[in-house]
This record gives C-alpha cells, sequence and structure tokens, in this order.
C-alpha cells in the first residue's frame, strides 16, 4: 500500500542510480566525486543527530546513571559533596530481602497491571465491535464520546474518580447512603487495599480502554468485507467470525495494544500517588513507581530508590523484548 | 494517505469453523436480521447507553461540580443545585491558577516546536535513506519508547540540580522533547514513508537541491503527520506530573497538572474548586482532540501498526 522503507519487503523499489538522490546509498556514489558523495553518505546522520543527541543525554545517560546509582549509597550528603559511594549489591539485597516488596509493592504492581490490562484490552475490543455494527450518526457521537474520555488527563481523571467515591459528598456514597445501604461517615473506600485499587482500576481502565476501542476499530475498517461474508456464507456465527476471522486478521493489533496497555499499567504513577494515601501515608497501596519516588524524594534514599526503579525497568523491558520479539516475527511469517 | 494500511497479515484461510453440520445450517438461515431486528436494535441501544455513560460520566461530573454553588454537598443529586462561576473565579483569581495555565501552555508550545523539528529531521533520515545501521536505530527508538519514565526521575532530578535547571521551566521542556521523541519519530517515519518518492524524484528533475525539496515538497505533504504529532507531544506536556511535581518547588512556576494539586488537600477538599480547575485543563486537551480526532487516530494506528 505505502513503501515500506527498510522492511524485508521493501526490495520493491531499488532508487536507479543517481535517478533519486534522496536515497543516498553507496551505488548513487559512484560517479561522483569524492567530497559530494561523503555528503550524501553523511546526511542521514547529519538529520538524526539532534534527536540522537538529545535521547543519548537524556534518556540513555539517565538509564545507565539509575543503574550506577543503584549500587551506591546516595543521600542528602552526596547531593551536597558530589562524591558517590559504592556500596555494591547492598541496595538490591536489601530490597529482594524487603518481605514488603513480595506481599505488597509487587503485587500490587503486577496484580494490577495484569487486571487492568485484561478489561483495558476486553472493554476496548468490544467498544471497537459496537462502533462496527453502528449507524454513521451514531458512530460519530460514541466515538466522540469515546475520545471525550481518552482527552481527560490522567491527573484530572483522578482526582474526579477520588471526588466520585468522595466518602462525604460524593455521589456512590450519596447514592448507596439514599438506599440505605451504607452509613457515609464510617465507609472510606481509599483506606482498603482492594477498594483503593478496585477505584484506581476503574480510573485506568476508563482512561485507557479509548486507545484500543480507536485502534482495533480502525483494524477493523481494513478488514475486507468478503472475508466475514464468506465466514458468514460458510455457516459462521457471530462468535466464530470474531474467532475465526477478526482475531488472526488484527493479531498485529491487538500485539501492540496489549504490549503498550501492559507497559504503560505497569508503570502507573500519578493515578496512585495523587489518590487519598496513595503518596506513602498508606503503605499497603504502595506500587513499584510510587515506592521508588517515595523512598528517594520523602526519605532521600535516592540508592534504595534506584534499585526499585531498576527493578521496574527489568520487568518493562522484559515485556518489551517480547514485544519486539513478536512484532519481528510476524514479519517474517509474512 | 492518513488512512491506516491493511495489516498485511496472512489472510486466514477459509476461516475453517468447525465444518458446518448439514442439520445447523438452517439454524443460521433462521438468524435472519429480519427476526431478530427489535431484539438486536434493543441490544445495541443498552450497549451504547452503557458506553457514553462510562465513558462521559466523570466528565459530566467534573463539569457539572465545577458550577455547582454547593458542590461539596452533593451527594448523589444528578443535576447540580444551581449555576454559578464563583468556583472558576476562584481558582483563577486566589488560586492563581491562570499563571499555572500559562506556564503549562508555554511549556507545551516549546515542546511541540522543538520535538516536531527534531522529529522530522530523523524520521526524514530513517524513512528516505539506507545507511548501515538504520535498522538499529529504529529498533533503539522503539526500545527507548517502552523505559519507564518515571524510573528515570530520580537520574534526570539529579541531573537538572547539575545544569542548575531545576525549579525552571526550560529543564521541563527538555525532559519532554525527549519523552516525546521516540513516539514522534516512530509516527512521522510513517507519514514520511508514505509520500510516493516519485514526487521528490519530480522536484530533483526540476532542479530543487535536497533542502528545497525538502522544504517545498516534503513538508506540505507531512503537514498532517506534523499536526498529530504535535498534538501528541502537547498533550504530554500538559499533562505530565511527576516530573513537573518533582522538578518545580517555586509556585510561581507550577504547571497547572501541579497546581490542582494545591486546592486538594489532605483532610479539607474544597472540591467545586478542584473540579473548576480541572475543567480548565481539560478543556483545552478536549478541543485539541476534536480538532485532530481522526488525524490523531490514524496516525496513532499507523504508528503501533506499522510497527
Amino acid at each position: 500500500m505505502r513503501p515500506r522503507a527498510g522492511s524485508a519487503g521493501s526490495a520493491g523499489w531499488r532508487p536507479r542510480p543517481g535517478a533519486h538522490r534522496s536515497a543516498g546509498g553507496r551505488s548513487a556514489c559512484r560517479r561522483l566525486a569524492a567530497p559530494e558523495c561523503r555528503l550524501r553518505a553523511a546526511r542521514p546522520w547529519l538529520l538524526l543527530a539532534p534527536a540522537l543527541a538529545v535521547l543519548a543525554t537524556l534518556l540513555l545517560w539517565p538509564l545507565l546513571r539509575l543503574l550506577l546509582l543503584s549500587f551506591q549509597e546516595y543521600g542528602l550528603r552526596e547531593i551536597r559533596t558530589g562524591e558517590s559511594q559504592y556500596v555494591g549489591i547492598d541496595n538490591y539485597r536489601a530490597l529482594l530481602n524487603d518481605s514488603f516488596l513480595w506481599t505488597t509493592a509487587l503485587p500490587n504492581t503486577v496484580g494490577f497491571a495484569v487486571v487492568c490490562v485484561v478489561l483495558t484490552v476486553a472493554t476496548g475490543t468490544l467498544v471497537a465491535l459496537l462502533l462496527q455494527r453502528l449507524g454513521r450518526v451514531w458512530r460519530v457521537v460514541v466515538s466522540a464520546a469515546v475520545m471525550a474520555a481518552w482527552a481527560m488527563p490522567a491527573v484530572t481523571g483522578t482526582h474526579v474518580w477520588i471526588w466520585i467515591f468522595d466518602p462525604l459528598g460524593g455521589p456512590v456514597s450519596g447514592g448507596l447512603d439514599g438506599l440505605g445501604l451504607i452509613e457515609p461517615r464510617e465507609t472510606n473506600w481509599f483506606t482498603d487495599r482492594w477498594s483503593f485499587y478496585a477505584i484506581a482500576a476503574l480510573n485506568v481502565v476508563h482512561h485507557g480502554f479509548p486507545f484500543v476501542a480507536i485502534t482495533v476499530f480502525a483494524g477493523l475498517l481494513t478488514i475486507p468485507r468478503e472475508l466475514p461474508e464468506a465466514a458468514t456464507v460458510d455457516g459462521a456465527g457471530a462468535w466464530q467470525r470474531f474467532r475465526y476471522v477478526t482475531v488472526p486478521t488484527l493479531r498485529p493489533v491487538f500485539t501492540v495494544v496489549t504490549v503498550l496497555s501492559t507497559i504503560w499499567d505497569f508503570k502507573v504513577f500519578a493515578q496512585i500517588y495523587l489518590m487519598p494515601g496513595g503518596d506513602g501515608t498508606n503503605p499497603s497501596v504502595l506500587n513499584l513507581g510510587v515506592w521508588s519516588y517515595v523512598r528517594s524524594f520523602g526519605r532521600n534514599d535516592y540508592g534504595q530508590g534506584a534499585a526499585i526503579a531498576v527493578l521496574l525497568t527489568a520487568l518493562l523491558l522484559a515485556v518489551t523484548a517480547l514485544y519486539v520479539r513478536t512484532l519481528f516475527r510476524e514479519r517474517d511469517e509474512r | 494517505m492518513t488512512a491506516p494500511a491493511a495489516p498485511t497479515a496472512p489472510a486466514p484461510t477459509a476461516p475453517a469453523p468447525t465444518a458446518p453440520a448439514p442439520d445447523a445450517a438452517p439454524r443460521w438461515r433462521n438468524a435472519s436480521p429480519d427476526r431478530r431486528a427489535p431484539l438486536r436494535r434493543l441490544g445495541l441501544a443498552l450497549a451504547v447507553a452503557a458506553v457514553l455513560g462510562f465513558a462521559l460520566f466523570p466528565v459530566y461530573w467534573m463539569v457539572s461540580s465545577a458550577l455547582d454553588p454547593g458542590a461539596d454537598g452533593r451527594g448523589a443529586a444528578l443535576l447540580p443545585s444551581g449555576i454559578t462561576w464563583d468556583h472558576f473565579r476562584h481558582v483563577l483569581e486566589r488560586g492563581g491558577f491562570g499563571r499555572y495555565l500559562l506556564n503549562s501552555a508555554l511549556v507545551g508550545a516549546a515542546t511541540v516546536l522543538l520535538a516536531g523539528a527534531l522529529a522530522l529531521f530523523a524520521a526524514v533520515a530513517v524513512a528516505r535513506f539506507r545507511f548501515r545501521l538504520r535498522t538499529k536505530v529504529l529498533i533503539m527508538v522503539l526500545v527507548v519508547q517502552m523505559v519507564p519514565l518515571e524510573a528515570l526521575v530520580i537520574p534526570l532530578f539529579l541531573q537538572m540540580r547539575e545544569l542548575r535547571l531545576l525549579d525552571t521551566l526550560l529543564g521541563l521542556v527538555v525532559v519532554y522533547v525527549a519523552l516525546s521523541l521516540p513516539f514522534a519519530i516512530w509516527t512521522l517515519r510513517g507519514f514520511v514513508a508514505a509520500v510516493p518518492p516519485e514526487i521528490e524524484e519530480a522536484a530533483y528533475l526540476d532542479g530543487c537541491g535536497w533542502w528545497r525539496m525538502f522544504r517545498s515538497v516534503l513538508l506540505p505533504l507531512v503537514a498532517p503527520g506534523l499536526v498529530a504529532t504535535g498534538v501528541f507531544s502537547f498533550i504530554l506536556a500538559w499533562n505530565e506530573f511527576v516530573f513537573a511535581f518533582a522538578f518545580l518547588q517555586d509556585r510561581s512556576r507550577y504547571t497547572a497538572a501541579v497546581g490542582l494539586r494545591y486546592f486538594a488537600g489532605p483532610y479539607a477538599t474544597d472540591w467545586g474548586a478542584v473540579m473548576a480547575g480541572s475543567t480548565l485543563i481539560t478543556v483545552p486537551v478536549l478541543v485539541f482532540f476534536v480538532v485532530v480526532q481522526r488525524r490523531l487516530a490514524s496516525g496513532l494506528a499507523a504508528g503501533a501498526v506499522k510497527g
């Protein structure tokens, strides 16, 4: 459909030597004088240089520094003097021996991410399938509503969900009180770990399903009409059409939205930190991201905080590696 | 051009459902659209209502609470008890929220300009040139995108401290440019690749140099992509919380996302004010989404699907 430069299939168009100068390959160089040839070879690197410099100094170097910090004792004194004191794997030993990691922070992070990803992808896919079945007008209405949910920033969305579940003046407690189901002054959903994370999950799914819905819907539009029709003629029901036509055709799309949602949901920060008790005052609701932040900036133990952050990064890199491998395997199959 | 390209996954060979037994076929014929139409329409209507309710309720509750003079004791009243602009006046005049919004807008605009320029150059390089390490650069950009930004708060905080950029808006801009670059490069690459090379060749034949071709031919053609990535960068900068919260100390430099927290005290929260501030933060993003809805969606899909 369009030139996929660089992928294995891009052999389709080959720049004729000299004719297409932007190709800048070695083949185009043969007839040119040496300086001009060198300029041509350098051009992509000149274009890339600013972006790569920014990425290197602001993403790669900090990542390396994070790793170094996790092997150091780094507190207020070190911040002031700028010295660094390597302590080997002490930070990791303390972290992995901390029962808090195994009973609270890690389950909060992983369990929450798994639940949110399943709910987000399921909700998004259902909404996409709904959009496909709607007429023109309602499709515009529903997708506008979905866009509105998407547009709501995580920070404001979190405040709104806190307000909705506010034990004193919020609609949920007000409604349940009106039905005589709860005693509003004695109910606070933010103190209990499970209800705290249920509210956070509602917030994260509400914020995340639009991306899945819109992306899957865009994918659905690309399925040739003949495929589901042929399946119907062959006697397939709605579920079978979804299972045997839609899912295999859109597998790359599903892979991407699942992995991206996983990555986003693993590292939620603002949605937890801003909730009552989420900033460390209620330790039972800490996840890895917030724990790392509180350790570093609350207790000035940057080395230990860095070790937690490294653990989180390692978890995410594992997911990413899976993602890249899946993507490239699919490309090879084509 | 912006339409998401067809996924190139292998077309499933005939969907081989459990080979329909002869007696199963009539069952499907019975379920013709005509006979099930009313039920289906009811089901669709319920589904639409559920999606609209879930998607819009928080937005509605935010705006109506911001306008409700008695927001704090509102309870489950679906309609606000009245309409007032007092909460907005309160946050803007006494809360200094106008300053926060201005800071956010400045940071967002600077991020869009810088990230757009850097990403476009890089996208042209990876989409139009073949050079050694090209695939490696692309993979690196993809992997860097997956780095959890929250994990970088600690080292970037120390780095900005050493550069004396802590507690400045410039420090935030620099970080946001870096954060939005990988996605912007990845998305713009798709848009640049979608411009037929023949158009560029025509420009060369007409005597353009590379720079002239870039400015007069390529730039206008990838403008939709620039809009999409620009909106993305702006929203990223506008919404970002962790870095702004960690970097900024002086209240006059707060961005809106951080300033909002000032109204939400740990014990007594003035919910009318918080919702008014939330509305002020959300509205520009909402407008942006409406304006570029289609481009944003297809741009994201293109960036995501093209892998």
